[in-house]
């Protein structure tokens, strides 16, 4: 069974297309990757994903999971360093699904808080305000809140960028775990070194699907010069488009 | 200098309600400092003219017309600024601004040739003998509501300050949240406003809070050390102008000041003094 496929999906802003007709379906369990150019339709596939964006057309199947089920880590976290909240604050803000507004935080949920902490490598920073702390830190925080979610299906734009190496490896080896604990893990990602190291599975982008499969059989010279020169050519004014187009489908559910 | 038993019952009166407003103004001040709204409660405190004066104008002697008016006129400020923001297009500072000058310029123009200039005077700065057992019943009010709601919320307003994109993404009722957040900034707003004045009872709601961020780390500190500093600034305020027969609001505002420079100074999270050249940057 998918856990997520994209049903002649179009999103984009004000009603101009940013990713247009894309059809297929992530790897269930697996670890995916969405490469492409700089402005090709990445981010935006990713927040339409998590929820933040509605389809301009076509349609999202989330193949029975709900909105609590999924994590998103955006590239801009966008949590105010400033604000007056502990690591640990921030951390378990990932029950809010489970918990909402007014739920008892339990035992068992301190225990789970205080597992994701040992599992990113931050055991005794738990007091440490968010201003007082590193961006990778900070990101490896951001990590063990995912796991605090424990949720089926984890968005990740772009999670180690500005990373230094340690942590970035750290956090890399937390991931591949994830497949064998039942999630399934798409990550947006400019590194296709990374991508070809970590994710059996890619969606390349611009602006539509260029080819979508196995990593190895989509990151090829050929479609990555495709990928280029289709974004190259994007008309930025371009308005919405017609259904007639054929759109481009995935690999097979 | 001696006070009579009424300047004795009118300071008693004021103190209990600078207390009252102590506890419910300065944690809301504290969430409002680390949101970067700081100068919301200010706009707020401009946009509830018009309300007053139109309770003005329907009944010139009638305190309780007044406050109703502030609060009606404060709650759809709040709201729509609020709402405004949502739009993402403008942010919820600019949003404040498009909504709150012309609410005060509106109320300059109601208000301006009925009203006589002593009450004027005392919408601005207040009156420590306005905290009669009405003004008090509203601050205590203020008070309790704005710890209930703290006490029932305080998950969804810290994870809403803190991240809310996360939040947003986990489907937590974000606007509704920001709508009860900011009905309880007005509730505390209107509920100074008669003794202290509408902008010095921001004052006494934000300088603590940005004092208390020199002492405390976590929300639950900032927001005792931040009562604490408005409940003394009160007190020493409420003394002094007693003593030398002016405004209060003012002197409050000024002893809250002090003690934001005495925190600035000595505050152990990031005081001047801790950044002095010279102090060991290893402990133990």
């Amino acid at each position: 069974m998918s856990a997520l496929a994209l049903r002649n999906l179009t999103l984009g802003y004000d009603r101009r297309p940013a990713v247009h007709h894309l059809e297929g379906a992530f790897a269930d369990r697996e670890l995916n990757a969405v490469v492409g150019p700089n402005g090709s339709g990445k981010s935006t596939l990713l927040k339409g994903l998590a929820g933040d964006l509605r389809p301009l057309s076509g349609s999202i199947d989330l193949g029975g999971l709900s909105r609590r089920d999924i994590a998103y880590l955006p590239q801009d976290s966008g949590v105010v360093r400033g604000f007056p909240m502990t690591l640990e604050g921030l951390v378990s803000l990932g029950l809010w699904s489970r918990r909402g507004l007014f739920g008892r935080i339990t035992g068992e949920d301190r225990d789970r808080i205080s597992a994701a902490f040992a599992s990113v490598g931050l055991t005794g920073l738990e007091g440490r305000s968010l201003d007082e702390v590193s961006g990778g830190q900070l990101q490896r925080a951001l990590f063990a809140r995912v796991l605090v979610q424990d949720a089926r299906l984890v968005l990740l734009d772009e999670p180690f960028a500005a990373l230094d190496a340690r942590t970035a490896a750290d956090l890399i080896g937390l991931i591949r775990r994830w497949p064998a604990e039942g999630r399934t893990v798409v990550i947006v990602s400019h590194d296709l070194e990374l991508v070809r190291a970590l994710c059996p599975q890619t969606l390349l982008l611009a602006r539509q699907a260029v080819a979508w499969g196995k990593t190895a059989e989509v990151l090829t010279p050929a479609n990555l010069e495709r990928a280029e020169h289709l974004s190259e050519a994007w008309a930025e004014g371009a308005g919405p488009c017609h259904q007639d187009e054929h759109p481009h489908h995935g690999h097979a559910a | 200098m001696s006070a009579g038993p009424v300047e004795i019952l009118a300071l008693r009166s004021a103190a209990a309600g600078a207390l009252a407003l102590a506890f419910g103004g300065a944690p809301l001040g504290v969430l409002l400092a680390a949101r970067r709204m700081s100068l919301s409660g200010d706009a707020m405190s401009h946009a509830i003219l018009p309300g007053v004066a139109i309770g003005y104008l329907l009944a010139p002697n009638n305190p309780l017309a007044l406050t109703l008016g502030a609060l009606i006129a404060a709650f759809v400020i709040a709201g729509a600024a609020s709402l405004l923001s949502r739009l993402k297009t403008i942010p919820e500072d600019g949003a404040f601004a498009a909504v709150y000058l012309p609410a005060f310029a509106l109320g300059i123009l109601l208000i301006g040739r009925q009203a006589d200039p002593e009450a004027v005077h005392e919408l601005l700065f207040g009156s420590a003998g306005a905290f009669d057992r009405d003004a008090l019943i509203l601050a205590a009010s203020a008070a309790t509501a704005s710890l209930v709601a703290l006490a029932l919320f305080v998950r969804g307003f810290l994870g809403e300050g803190a991240d809310p994109v996360f939040m947003r993404s986990s489907g937590a009722p974000g606007l509704a949240l920001h709508l009860v957040f900011m009905g309880l900034v007005a509730l505390n707003l209107v509920a100074g406003f008669h003794a202290f004045g509408a902008m010095m009872t921001v004052a006494l709601m934000m300088i603590p809070a940005v004092s208390a961020r020199f002492w405390a780390r976590g929300f639950v500190g900032q927001a005792g050390v931040a009562v604490l500093i408005s409940a003394l600034a009160s007190g020493a305020g409420l003394a002094i102008a007693a003593l030398t027969k002016v405004e209060p609001g003012a002197v409050m505002t000024l002893s809250a000041a002090a003690l934001f420079a005495a925190s600035a100074v000595a505050g152990p999270r990031g005081g001047l003094l801790q950044s002095l050249p010279g102090r060991p940057h290893l402990e133990g």
